[in-house]
């Protein structure tokens, strides 16, 4: 069992992960690349360097500490990380206290995620919250997501994931017996349209959802809407219309197992564009930059259009 | 937009509306003429222009202040500086001051009067100058301490005792105690206090007279009777106590302004158990509704911001929750103006009224209510050696604090230990210490030595209040309510009451625990810096490139409110040996102190003359606020991070460590918006806190009122413990909360 892994953030008091009051784990690394992702700093796997010029007081400290030609100053004088040079030994941020080098990504032990998230014990107990794994991907480190999820439930905590899905049910069924909910993204039914948009085709992702039916875990399926991808009826129409149909089949499961797992539910969440800083600091090109952002009275019509498919759309 | 008043009937909310409009336009013309106000927002009306004038004056709470006071009012000096001091000289030039005071009735409101100036403003000369306390003031500068020398009220009346003699009943007690306590002094006193109650009599009266030649032509038959059922009532409360309801809140209204315009009193304590009997009558009787009722206690609060506790336990009642408790919520949520109103939550408490206060909060955003452990702070109390039923018996009376009403002196928020400063003092002997190599050891050696010394300097000062302020500034109007003056003929100052317990705050706590948090790991742990390169920063207050790098060293350590750091760690010391210092004995006169954790609107003050800090915190700077972690304390600046760090740093002796939250309106976003805020608070008086002031804020939109506060004449933030009008705060005040604000967002 893997005792650590890496995480870029763990938030405390997390209000939008999952029921009550939670602590949202952040774990580094995504093997979807959506064009419009908030948490960039997310999808490599590995830690990185985050640079944030307008914070630099030109202390120089990084300059003298990099022994790899990764923070120079150009010809103009004008102090500049080149990422291709530098082998992420960590020295320039050790001595950056500007907050202009950071360091995203550390390796961290379960004992020591823990520790963070039982800070916060006394929040959850009341408001029926708890730990969620988010990311990135938190099953591309299984080992480590289950560790922390089983730790989690013998502290007696609410656990949830939220995950997108694209990999094999074994590596979905490795954590779910310690897991209380599972958050999905759902962003296109369209397998060209998603590889597109996210770099990989949805066959996968679709099959984990319809595999999610066949157990009594309750369902959030979340669909971020973002202009030119899926802020139509339309698009908004047909993954509805496929959460009907799993709604449907649990129904069936349930019908079958004598069980009464709740139905699955489809959150619309709506598209913000403010993650422009940490794409620049990562040297990544943003390129949902321009996108108007959805107003909330057409986000409200966006959801009427999901519920008239007969499904529960969250507020 | 302007109120349209047209219709035949307005309904209370338009009342309201209309009431509200009139106190926005006169705070606009207050700031015109006085400029900024960095303290309650005091709901004095301006006076009529011909009598105005204006001032420069020492608030009720002790800060300077631009102000009005009014023409034509007889003041009589009787010392030669000009001054006058002692209750005969202050109640008589209070008394003229009543009666010289213009009348005013705004038809919408249920209740005659208002209020126009502050009688502070009117007195010259300051503390009496042969009332000499210079062995005092060495350490008291040498520490920056505020000693309470001088400062006013902060304890509570108790209301139910005026509503149940009224003016006549209790000018008859004066007049009976002063053939039982003969020595010159309590005739003194007696002269003072009724010549006070003469004073209101007779300004009750007027405004009663007013309200009748008001309806005389008063050609809307809605408001002609209004005015006739206000000169009713006011008539008879001149000499009698209220009957009715309605009659209760005028009577209150009444007091609760003189009482602010004497010094500055704004405690109001137990609001919904004082009109309960009242409403329980008036409701059986079928002559009260809801709806009256809250209108009635929402004129009352218009009049003055005075501070209120609903709900929560009182002697052997496990809650005092009753409908008048959430009536009084509901006046809070129409009016929309700064209210200090405080929830209690409890085991026992009716947890319906948390709810509906957190509902409130978000819906309105005007910083109204607060939420206030009784169970933590009567647990507390206890611990000074008083039992349960007493210690319940507290009220929520004032920014951040709790007293007997009517029995107990407090000097409540008065007493600041600057423990910024003491660090400082602590901080230059470590370095003329000779020989020695500096160790964050030694520092906090040196650091309890001094602030061991700070605590008995405060110590002998409050000693020296408690002797003598009665023959500065006595406590007339408070003592009329208390039980106790009267009858002894002594100042409730001077030991009128039953119990004194004095306030004795602690404020830069996570100033000096980061900066000691700071020392241990950059300087001793990881050897970045060598003490001489950090005097050398300080001492130039982090000057140039490399300065500013080190300040950002000092700075970007896991601080105070992080949760499990070296900083949390500090913090804890430094309030453990705080409050073990204050608890170690009495005063020298014998009388027991109470440690907390607030440094007020003096986060600001405190700083001025503090030099940089090893938080990295520059000269001159703002200490840290009250128990509060710095700004910026987290990266993800979790609320629940902030509860844990604060309840552990609970001094947990009956006075409180609060808890300045500001929270962003899109936590409401959610379903379960509310229950989550709800959950916070619970969970952080589980873990011992005692007082949360919190703010629901949208960081544009104080972002855009900052650059232009004309623009958001409606805006309120709650600075500290009391609430304000943005745009009446000075900038620097402002910048206190904006630096807050986008911190955590
Ligand atoms: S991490 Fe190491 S190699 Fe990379 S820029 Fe910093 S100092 Fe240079
Ligand atoms: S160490 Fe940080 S602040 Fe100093 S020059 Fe490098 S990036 Fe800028």
């Amino acid at each position: 069992m893997t005792e650590s892994g890496i995480v870029f953030n763990i938030q405390r008091f997390s209000v939008h992960d999952g029921p009550g009051i939670r602590t949202t784990v952040f774990l580094k690394g995504c093997t979807l690349h959506c064009f419009w992702c908030h948490n960039p700093e997310g999808i490599r796997p590995k830690p990185e360097i985050q640079f944030y010029p307008d914070r630099c007081i030109g202390c120089g400290a990084c300059l003298e500490a990099c022994e790899h030609g990764a923070q120079i100053l150009n010809d103009d004088g004008v102090h500049i990380y080149v990422r291709e040079n530098c082998v992420m030994c960590g020295k320039c941020v050790d001595n950056c206290f500007s907050g202009a080098l950071e360091l995203t990504g550390t390796k961290v032990t379960v004992d020591e995620v823990m520790a963070e998230v039982l800070a916060d014990h006394a929040f959850y107990a009341n408001s029926g919250g708890g730990v969620t794994l988010s990311g990135g991907e938190p099953l591309l480190q299984a080992d480590f997501s289950r560790a922390i999820l089983q730790r989690s439930k013998e502290e007696g905590l609410h656990t949830a994931i939220e995950t997108c899905g694209n990999y094999t049910w074994s590596h979905l069924e490795s954590v779910l017996p310690w897991v209380d909910l599972v958050m999905m993204d759902l962003k296109h039914m369209d397998p060209d349209v998603h590889r597109e948009v996210t770099g990989t085709s949805n066959e996968r992702i679709l099959k984990i959802a319809e595999g999610l039916m066949y157990t009594s875990k309750p369902v959030l399926f979340r669909t971020p809407v973002v202009p030119t991808v899926n802020d139509t009826p339309e698009a908004i129409g047909e993954i509805a219309a496929f959460v009907r149909r799993l709604s449907d089949l649990r129904i069936a499961t349930n019908a079958e197992t004598g069980g009464d797992a709740p139905l699955p539910v489809l959150g619309l969440l709506r598209f913000h564009r403010m993650a422009a800083d940490k794409y620049r600091s990562l040297d990544l090109v943003y390129k949902a930059r321009d996108l108007e952002v959805p107003s909330l009275a057409y986000m409200d019509e966006l959801r009427d259009v999901a519920r008239s498919y007969g499904i529960e759309v969250e507020h | 937009m302007a109120t349209r008043i047209e219709s035949e009937t307005l309904t209370y909310e338009q009342r309201l509306v209309s009431l509200r409009e009139t106190k926005i336009k006169s705070n606009l013309e207050k700031q015109a003429l006085t400029g900024c106000l960095n303290s309650d927002d005091l709901a004095f009306i301006l006076p009529p222009e011909d009598r105005r004038e204006i001032v420069h004056a020492i608030s009720g709470s002790g800060v300077p202040i631009t102000d009005v006071i009014m023409s034509g009012i007889d003041i009589k000096s009787n010392h030669p500086n000009g001054g006058f001091y002692g209750p005969k000289a202050c109640g008589e030039n209070y008394a003229s001051l009543l009666k010289g005071h213009p009348t005013y009735i705004d038809p919408m409101s249920s209740l005659a009067g208002a209020y126009m100036t502050n009688f502070g403003s009117f007195r010259k000369g300051g503390w009496k100058p042969e009332l000499d306390f210079s062995h005092l003031r060495a350490d008291q500068e040498l520490y920056q301490l505020l000693s309470g020398i001088g400062a006013p009220q902060h304890f509570c009346q108790d209301l139910s005792l005026g509503l149940e003699l009224g003016w006549g009943k209790i000018l008859e007690k004066i007049r009976h105690y002063r053939t039982v306590n003969t020595s010159q002094d309590a005739q003194d006193f007696y002269d003072g206090l009724e010549a006070i109650v003469l004073g209101m009599q007779d300004w009750i009266s007027r405004n009663a007279q007013l309200a009748r030649e008001m309806a005389e032509t008063e050609p809307r038959p809605q408001f002609k009777l209004n005015l006739l059922e206000m000169a009713e009532i006011n008539e008879r409360l001149v000499t009698a106590p209220p009957r009715t309801f309605r009659e209760a809140c005028q009577w209150i209204v009444w007091y609760q302004m003189a009482a602010r315009m004497y010094n500055g009193s704004g405690s109001l304590g137990k609001l919904d158990l004082i009109l309960q009997p009242f409403y329980e009558r008036d409701k059986a009787a079928g002559i009260l509704t809801d709806e009256e009722a809250t209108f009635h206690i929402a004129c009352l609060l218009l009049r003055d911001t005075a501070y209120i506790q609903v709900g929560g336990p009182d002697g052997d009642i496990k809650d005092v929750t009753s409908p008048v408790s959430f009536l009084t919520l509901e006046a809070v949520h129409l009016l929309r103006i700064p209210c200090n109103v405080a929830v209690a939550v409890g085991k026992d408490t009716d947890p319906a009224l948390l709810r509906r206060g957190v509902e409130i909060i978000f819906e309105d955003r005007k910083s109204a209510p607060k939420f206030i452990s009784m169970d933590n702070l009567a647990r507390g109390f206890v611990r000074n050696g008083y039992p349960m039923e007493l210690a319940t018996q507290r009220a929520y009376a004032g920014c951040h604090w709790c007293a007997l009403p009517g029995r107990e002196y407090t000097l409540n928020d008065c007493v600041k230990i600057n423990f910024g400063a003491v660090f400082q003092v602590a901080f230059e002997d470590l370095f003329a210490d000779s020989g020695d190599e500096p160790s964050v050891d030694r520092l906090w050696e040196l650091t309890t030595y001094h602030l061991e010394r700070a605590v008995d300097a405060i110590a002998k000062g409050l000693d020296f209040q408690v002797a003598h302020m009665h023959e500065v500034f006595p406590e007339l109007m408070l003592d009329l309510l208390c039980h106790g003056p009267i009858e002894r003929g002594v100042d409730a100052s001077h030991g009128g009451v039953e119990f004194m317990n004095l306030c004795v705050d602690g404020s830069a706590l996570a100033t000096v625990a980061d900066s000691f948090a700071a020392l241990e790991q950059r300087v001793e742990q990881e050897k970045r810096l060598t003490w001489a390169e950090l005097k050398d920063a300080i001492d130039t207050d982090w000057a140039g490139t490399e300065g500013e790098r080190v300040r950002l060293m000092m700075k970007s350590i896991p601080r105070y409110g992080s949760g499990g750091s070296l900083g949390d760690a500090w913090a804890q010391k430094v309030e453990d040996v705080f409050t073990e210092l204050v608890k170690a004995k009495p005063t020298p006169e014998g009388h027991n102190m109470i440690p907390g954790l607030f440094s007020w609107a003096s986060t600001i003050s405190l700083g001025k003359d503090l030099r940089a800090t090893p938080n990295g915190r520059h000269a001159g700077d703002p200490i840290s606020h009250g128990a509060s972690p710095d700004p910026g304390f987290r990266k993800d600046g979790a609320p629940s991070a902030m509860a844990v760090a604060v309840a552990s740093v609970n001094p947990g002796w009956g006075n409180s460590a609060p808890m300045q939250i500001d929270l962003d309106p899109g936590l409401a976003s959610d379903a379960d918006g509310v229950e989550n805020v709800m959950n916070l608070i619970t969970a952080h008086f589980d873990l011992g806190g005692t007082l949360i002031n919190m703010n629901i804020l949208d960081k544009e939109q104080i972002l855009a009122a900052h650059k232009d506060p004309s623009l958001y004449p409606d805006l309120i933030v709650r600075v500290t413990g009391f609430s304000a009008y943005f745009n009446r705060l000075s900038p620097e005040f402002r910048q206190l909360v904006v630096d807050r604000i986008i911190a955590e967002a």
